[in-house]
């Protein structure tokens, strides 16, 4: 049978290693930290969204532009190809959203 | 009278010559050299020729989303700042042109490489072939001989042309592209000309995202985002503002009036 302090020990790094692959605010203060890699899986899983934009609500379309804000730190850090080529994809998916958003808004 | 006569037609021409600007009319480019862009950032300070990019062979294989939104190429001829590390990491032209067979099966010629092998020599060329004498390996009259003619630009009907299947524009590339559900085009509307007379344009999006999906178009070049609320004219559309952007240099050129400026949709 396991000691208390190691299943302790073993359920803390379960939560410190689970949260920064796909981030939460709460341990870092607001921003979100992705694991390496981890940002293509959320910028795709963000910019697979551009096709259907017209059919998300407002609250929907906030949320995936500040999807983008926090995915941009981490594409920052990138290498410059793959930097340049990432933030301008970023880039136009989160006008896109911010177009759409302001489309509904302003019906 | 005629001192007033002459004085008028010297007054005439100065007035001329002050607004002629560069004085000289727009050449209309022949059929194959339409939407040819020159890219020259890095090239000649590399000791290459700039590079010719041919938009005719390149669009009649991939849709302009494939290359202006997953590959990442800016919508401004020489504002992508592509470098050969950048080809050769395998982006922008590298995306492609890395030596491995395309969707077809043809082998497609690597962009740039650190070693060129002897029997490759002249594959610098390919691309970089401003001012030299390069035969293309695609020609342009064999390759568009079965396509449906147009009247400007490279002479062809490119809607016509996808239209029939005669062009299966590509729009995802493994690796690049995300995969995403078909796009829901949104409705067709008409937008009245200014001036009076002028049959009403009718904008197609479905036409238009075959070619381009929504964030090639919005918001970078219509920003507006309620229908009427940003007005333009024919000055700043022949200027390569809003439609001009691709209207002037790739899409059938702004000449060509009845192809927008119609009540039916064309």
């Amino acid at each position: 049978m396991k000691k208390p302090g190691t299943i302790f020990l073993l359920l803390a790094a379960a939560v410190v290693f689970s949260f920064p692959v796909t981030g939460i605010n709460s341990l870092t203060g607001g921003s979100v930290v992705f694991a390496q890699e981890a940002w293509k899986g959320e910028f795709e899983a963000i910019c697979s969204k551009t096709q259907d934009a017209m059919t998300f609500s407002p609250e929907e379309l906030k949320d995936l532009i500040t999807r983008c804000d926090n995915l941009k730190p981490a594409i920052e850090k990138l290498d410059e190809t793959q930097r340049k080529v990432y933030l301008k994809r970023l880039q136009l998916c989160r006008e896109l959203f911010v177009f759409v958003l302001g489309s509904k808004e302003n019906r | 009278m005629k001192r007033t006569l002459i004085i008028m037609f010297f007054v005439l021409i100065a007035a001329a010559v002050a607004f002629a600007q560069t004085g000289v009319k727009k050449k209309r480019p022949l059929p194959y050299d339409y939407g040819k862009v020159v890219i020259n950032n890095y090239s000649e300070k590399a000791g290459l020729a700039p590079v010719v990019f041919n938009h005719w062979l390149h669009r009649a294989k991939f849709t302009c989303r494939l290359c202006h939104v997953d590959v990442g190429f800016a919508m401004k001829a020489g504002t992508t700042g592509i470098k050969a590390s950048d080809n050769i990491s395998g982006y922008y032209c590298g995306s492609c042109h890395n030596g491995k067979p395309d969707a077809e099966g043809n082998k497609v010629f690597e962009s740039c490489s650190k070693t060129v092998p002897p029997d490759e020599k002249n594959r610098c060329q390919r691309c970089h072939s401003l001012g030299k004498n390069v035969k293309p390996a695609y020609d342009f009259g064999a390759f568009t001989e079965r396509f449906p003619k147009g009247r400007f630009g490279n002479g062809i009907d490119w809607e016509k042309t996808e239209a029939e299947g005669l062009v299966k524009p590509v729009d995802f590339l493994e690796g690049v592209s995300i995969k995403r559900q078909a796009i829901t085009a949104q409705k067709d509307f008409a937008l009245s000309p200014k001036l009076e007379g002028m049959p009403d344009i009718i904008f197609s999006h479905k036409k238009h995202t075959v070619w381009n999906g929504c964030e090639l178009c919005h918001p970078e070049i219509f920003v507006g985002v309620k229908k009427g609320s940003t007005k333009y004219s024919m000055i700043e559309i022949f200027d390569g503002k809003y439609c001009g952007v691709c209207h002037t240099s790739v899409a059938f050129p702004l000449t060509d009036c009845q192809r927008c400026h119609t009540k039916s949709v064309q």
